[in-house]
């Protein structure tokens, strides 16, 4: 009937003890809580450690001496730490940003700006009547949700100028209360793993 | 005079972020070797950075215990349960793929995981009965999407009224669809400007303290 | 908070069996799994952890059962911290070499977890040799058939991710199609379908498997159901306690309104 792995009473344990703060904050699901900092930061170190070695010391190994300046950089991450050599965090956190930086803007004016225009800027009329209303409804959607946002010019929350931010606001909130709705399906979708784990694998009542 | 505890950094932030840039734009060999190079030692950085959660929960939950604070044997247990992981985690050499650390994971980690993000299931049904309420026209309007994207998400329904999975198709459609791609080319423009206000140093939040 | 426990038990103990309805979304991310050739080599990100693990998982292993069965080659990776311990949880569901004898190295590899999100992708994409010589397990990745003439965006057909993060799910499209036109499949929770639709509208991303409901779809289109079928039913229950809940909201609202008025 009920599962003798130890395993399995543990997780099962853990899985009441952190749904017990639905019920009300507790020393239960204190314990769960701080487990699982501890257990996540842990894994931290352990994943950090791996991949320095597999994608640093690895190099190293190979003869690529430079990667001597990236295991320094990697140190001076911890610098700030240090009252006095605080700053030295500065150099290797530079070149985290810039790389960072680097890397999402260039393709972001791509996919977030060119491509999206260039498709808005499509013809309207469909082949049915339904496909031109739909795209009547991005086009104006997309264009007033836009208007939504400029707050630069004054002028166009103001007077007949001032019903595309209007009309915008609610095209958004309509598509928020649908973000919303998948929202609720999200977190019921997880719960219901929680569920059937403990029904299935730690009680065995269900196939 | 060059600050070199400012100055400095903000140049290794200009150089690398126009590395990327040019390397995306151009197609010279220099400039793509160089990347690359950048890109590899990117990812050993951010490795090095995994760490500084640990270091700093060690500061903190090691004050919280020399000072004996509220809850101070909390803090004892989770600095346990931290460098238990860790020890297992190198003790075999396999790190993550050891048995006894796999075994670990799937009985304290794995629950706490699932558990934690979806026990919000409880406070968006609470949520639901307070604060999801067509008080006027604008809350009506996220009232009513939201109501017809749950129905069309409630197998329930569709399964008697097909046509009510088809309307949730069609909010996601246009609607879903015009208002999100406005919000996406704002936000893109946002992070583009943000981006190279960081990379031409007018942004330099990221220095921290002076 | 009991009640909605209740709803979540008792369907689970008495399934309904209902029919499922399959979004537009992940029609999409089968039909172009079924369309590429075989032998086609997909990049596959595992881009969850344990908090996805219950709404992501149940679809990452029917989109793994589909690949296998198409007799694709599917290069794994984790940019996600907990993707590494997902990986032996999902192929110990899908059983490659028992159901279709699939051998690793040949038909699949794992490259484990690559710290960096963007610059990981970046550097897969970029030049993998560069990156790293060795799999998840420390072997050479030129003892692997599956490498041969694999090394950068070129050499993959599809790229396809799961994640939970909205930052992986944009620098997926960022990195494999804005900068090498590679095919995007993206897989993610379903709030953050809203998000990423704009990128579905516009062909950066073929295939949207959202959620929990995408889950279920592949399942019942890759003819392996699983616990994302299993949870239609919890979710009917479940989900229509909320409506119940939101009418209740509204009319406790609007009478109160009324009395004081």
């Amino acid at each position: 009937m009920v599962s003798t792995d130890p395993q399995i009473w543990i997780a099962a344990f853990l899985t009441i003890a952190a749904t017990s703060y639905a019920f009300r904050d507790n020393i239960v699901f204190k314990f769960a809580e701080n487990t699982y900092i501890g257990v996540a930061a842990g894994h931290l170190v352990i994943m950090g450690i791996k991949n320095i070695r597999d994608y640093g010391w690895a190099h190293l190994a190979q003869g690529e001496f430079i990667y001597a300046v990236v295991f320094l950089l990697g140190i001076l991450l911890y610098a700030r730490y240090h009252g006095e050599y605080y700053w030295l965090y500065r150099y290797p956190i530079a070149f985290l940003v810039g790389n960072g930086i680097g890397i999402s803007i260039r393709a972001a004016i791509h996919s977030d700006f060119t491509v999206q225009i260039a498709a808005t800027a499509t013809p309207l009329i469909a082949s049915d009547a339904m496909g031109t209303i739909n795209n009547l409804i991005m086009f104006v959607g997309v264009i007033t949700a836009l208007s939504h946002f400029i707050f630069t010019y004054e002028g166009i929350h103001q007077g007949a100028l001032g019903w595309s931010p209007k009309i915008g606001r609610w095209m958004i909130l309509l598509a928020l209360g649908a973000s919303f709705g998948n929202t609720v399906m999200t977190r019921f979708g997880m719960y219901q793993g929680r569920v059937i784990f403990l029904l299935r694998e730690w009680l065995q009542i269900i196939k | 005079m060059v600050d070199y505890r400012r100055d400095i950094p903000l140049a290794i932030t200009f150089i690398i972020g126009v590395i990327a840039v040019l390397d995306y734009y151009t197609t010279f060999e220099s400039i793509s070797n160089t990347f690359t190079v950048i890109k590899n030692w990117g990812v050993v950085l951010q490795a090095f950075a995994l760490g500084l959660g640990a270091i700093n929960l060690l500061r903190v939950h090691g004050r919280r215990i020399s000072e004996k604070r509220d809850g101070w044997y909390f803090s004892v247990w989770l600095l346990a349960m931290m460098f238990i992981f860790i020890i297992v985690g190198l003790m075999t050499g396999k790190y993550e793929a050891g048995a006894t650390y796999s075994w670990l994971y799937n009985a304290i980690y794995l629950p706490l995981g699932a558990t934690m993000y979806s026990s919000l299931a409880f406070y968006m049904a609470y949520g639901s009965y307070k604060v999801l309420r067509a008080r006027n026209f604008e809350a009506g309007l996220l009232f009513i999407t939201a109501v017809l994207v749950i129905i069309g998400n409630t197998p329930i329904f569709p399964a008697m009224f097909p046509s009510l999975f088809s309307l949730r198709e069609w909010i996601f459609g246009p609607i879903v669809g015009g208002a999100y791609r406005g919000i996406r080319i704002g936000v893109g423009m946002g992070a583009v400007v943000l981006g190279i206000r960081t990379l031409v140093g007018l942004e330099t939040g990221y220095l921290g303290r002076r | 908070m009991t009640l909605v426990l209740i709803s979540m038990i008792i369907p689970a103990l008495n399934p309904l069996g209902l029919p499922l309805m399959v979004g537009s979304m992940s029609k999409a991310w089968y039909n172009t799994i079924d369309e590429a050739p075989e032998g086609s080599v997909i990049l596959f990100d595992i881009g969850f952890g344990s908090g996805g693990y219950p709404s992501l998982g149940p679809g990452t292993i029917a989109a793994f059962h589909q690949m296998f069965e198409n007799g694709h080659k599917i290069i794994m990776m984790a940019t996600a911290l907990e993707g590494s311990m997902m990986y032996p949880l999902i192929m110990a569901s899908v059983k490659p070499e028992q159901n279709y004898d699939a051998v690793y190295g040949e038909d699949w590899m794992f490259f484990g977890y690559i710290a960096g999100g963007q610059t990981a992708m970046a550097g897969i994409l970029g030049d993998i040799r560069a990156l790293t010589s060795t799999d998840f397990e420390g072997n050479d990745v030129d003892t692997l058939p599956i490498m041969d003439g694999v090394n950068s965006a070129d050499d993959f057909d599809i790229v396809a991710y799961v994640t939970t993060s909205g930052d992986t799910s944009e620098g997926w499209v960022y990195q494999a199609y804005s900068q090498y036109n590679r095919p995007v499949l993206g897989g993610m929770l379903s709030m953050m379908t809203t998000s990423m639709k704009p990128y579905y509208d516009t062909g950066q991303i073929l295939g949207l498997m959202d959620g929990i409901k995408g889950a279920a779809d592949l399942e019942f289109l890759t003819g392996h159901p699983g616990d994302a079928i299993i949870s239609s039913d919890i979710l009917s229950f479940s989900q229509t306690l909320v409506l119940i809940f939101i009418a209740l909201g509204n009319i406790a609202y609007w009478m109160q309104k009324k009395g004081g008025s």
